[in-house]
C-alpha cells in the first residue's frame, strides 16, 4: 500500500490537472461563449455573469498548474479549491436536469454543438472530487508533518 | 491518514487560506489583466446586460428554450411543426428544413393555414434569425395566448443553425 500510495497520488495531481488545465483553454479562448454557458445555470445574479466568465477560467488554470507543480502547501490550497469549484459545478448542473433545462455544461467546451449535460457529467465530477480532496489530503500532510516530539 | 490530516490547527488552517487567498488572487488579476488587452471584439463588458437576453426573458415569460442539439431533434419530428418568425424575405432567402414562416405581425390570419395539423398539444418549435432576436419569443407567447400549450424557443436561430453546418431551404414552401 505504501508503495501504491504515492504513485495514486502522483497519477491523482496528473489527472486532475490536465482536465482543469484542458477545461479552461475554451473558456479563455472565447469568454463570451463561456458567459452564455454561465448565465444558462440561472444562479448568478445577471451583474455578476461576465465576472465570473472572465475570472474562473484562470482560477482553474492556476490552481491546475498548483496542483501539478506547486509545493505542498499551495497544492493544497488549488486542490481544495478545485473540489470547492466541483461541487459548485455538480450542483448548478444537477440543478439544470432538474429543471429539465438541455444544455452543455460549458466544462470543456462552449460551442454550441457540445454534448448537453446528463447524469455522466455528475459521475465525472463525483470522480474528480475524490480526486481532487486526496491530493489536498496528501498534500497538506506534506505541508503540515506532524513533529516527533509533539507525539505522546 | 485521513482523520490525521484533516486535523489541521488554527496556525496550519490560515497559512492554508493564505495559500488559497494568493491562488485566487494571482488568478483574478491575470484574468481581468487578459480581458483588459483582448482586442475589442472579444473583449467581455465587466457586467453584462443578461436581463434583456432572450433566454433570460423567455425564462421569465415562462416559455421554454432548447439549444442546437434540441432544435436538431425537433426540426422535421413528424409529431411536431417548427415555425420560423422572420419576415418572409428572410424565411425564404433561407431557412430550416420543414418549417413554414408564421411572421409575427400575421399570426392569426396565417395560422388558419396550419389547422389541419395543429393542436393545441402539438409540440411547436419556433426560431428567428438569432440570439439578437425576441420575435420567436414574442410569437411563442402569441401562440401561449392563442391556446396552444407545448412551445419551445429556438434562441440560437437561423444564424447559429447555419454556423454549425445545419441544412437549409430557400424559397416560400417549407
Amino acid at each position: 500500500m505504501s508503495r501504491v500510495r504515492p504513485v495514486f497520488i502522483w497519477l491523482a495531481r496528473l489527472g486532475v490537472a490536465a482536465i482543469f488545465l484542458g477545461a479552461c483553454v475554451a473558456k479563455i479562448r472565447d469568454p463570451a461563449a463561456f458567459a452564455l454557458a454561465v448565465n444558462r445555470y440561472r444562479i448568478l445574479p445577471g451583474e455578476f455573469v461576465n465576472l465570473v466568465a472572465i475570472v474562473l477560467p484562470w482560477i482553474e488554470l492556476v490552481c491546475g498548474l498548483a496542483v501539478l507543480t506547486a509545493p505542498a502547501r499551495l497544492r493544497a490550497a488549488g486542490a481544495a479549491i478545485i473540489a470547492a469549484m466541483l461541487a459548485v459545478f455538480t450542483i448548478a448542473i444537477s440543478l439544470n436536469l432538474v429543471r429539465g433545462i438541455e444544455a452543455s455544461c460549458g466544462c470543456f467546451s462552449t460551442r454550441a454543438d457540445a454534448a448537453v449535460s446528463d447524469g455522466w457529467n455528475l459521475v465525472r465530477n463525483g470522480a474528480l472530487i475524490w480526486l481532487a480532496l486526496a491530493v489536498y489530503l496528501d498534500a497538506v500532510r506534506r505541508a503540515f508533518p506532524r513533529r516527533a516530539a509533539e507525539a505522546p | 491518514m485521513t482523520t490525521e490530516a484533516m486535523a489541521i490547527r488554527r496556525g496550519e488552517g490560515f497559512r492554508l487560506a493564505g495559500a488559497g487567498a494568493a491562488l485566487l488572487a494571482v488568478a483574478a488579476t491575470l484574468g481581468i489583466a487578459v480581458n483588459l488587452v483582448r482586442p475589442a471584439a472579444t473583449r467581455l463588458p465587466w457586467v453584462g446586460d443578461w436581463g434583456r437576453h432572450v433566454e433570460n426573458l423567455a425564462f421569465r415569460a415562462g416559455v421554454p428554450v432548447t439549444f442546437l442539439e434540441g432544435a436538431r431533434a425537433r426540426v422535421g419530428a413528424a409529431d411536431g411543426i417548427t415555425f420560423d418568425a422572420r419576415i418572409p424575405e428572410q424565411y425564404a432567402a433561407g431557412h430550416l428544413p420543414g418549417a413554414f414562416n408564421l411572421p409575427l405581425e400575421d399570426v392569426e390570419r396565417q395560422l388558419g393555414a396550419h389547422a389541419a395539423r395543429l393542436r393545441p398539444e402539438t409540440p411547436i418549435l419556433v426560431y428567428c434569425g438569432g440570439a439578437d432576436c425576441t420575435d420567436a419569443l414574442e410569437l411563442a407567447v402569441k401562440l401561449r395566448e392563442l391556446g396552444f400549450r407545448d412551445l419551445t424557443v429556438y434562441p440560437g436561430g437561423y444564424a447559429e443553425w447555419v454556423q454549425y453546418g445545419g441544412a437549409t431551404r430557400a424559397g416560400d414552401a417549407p
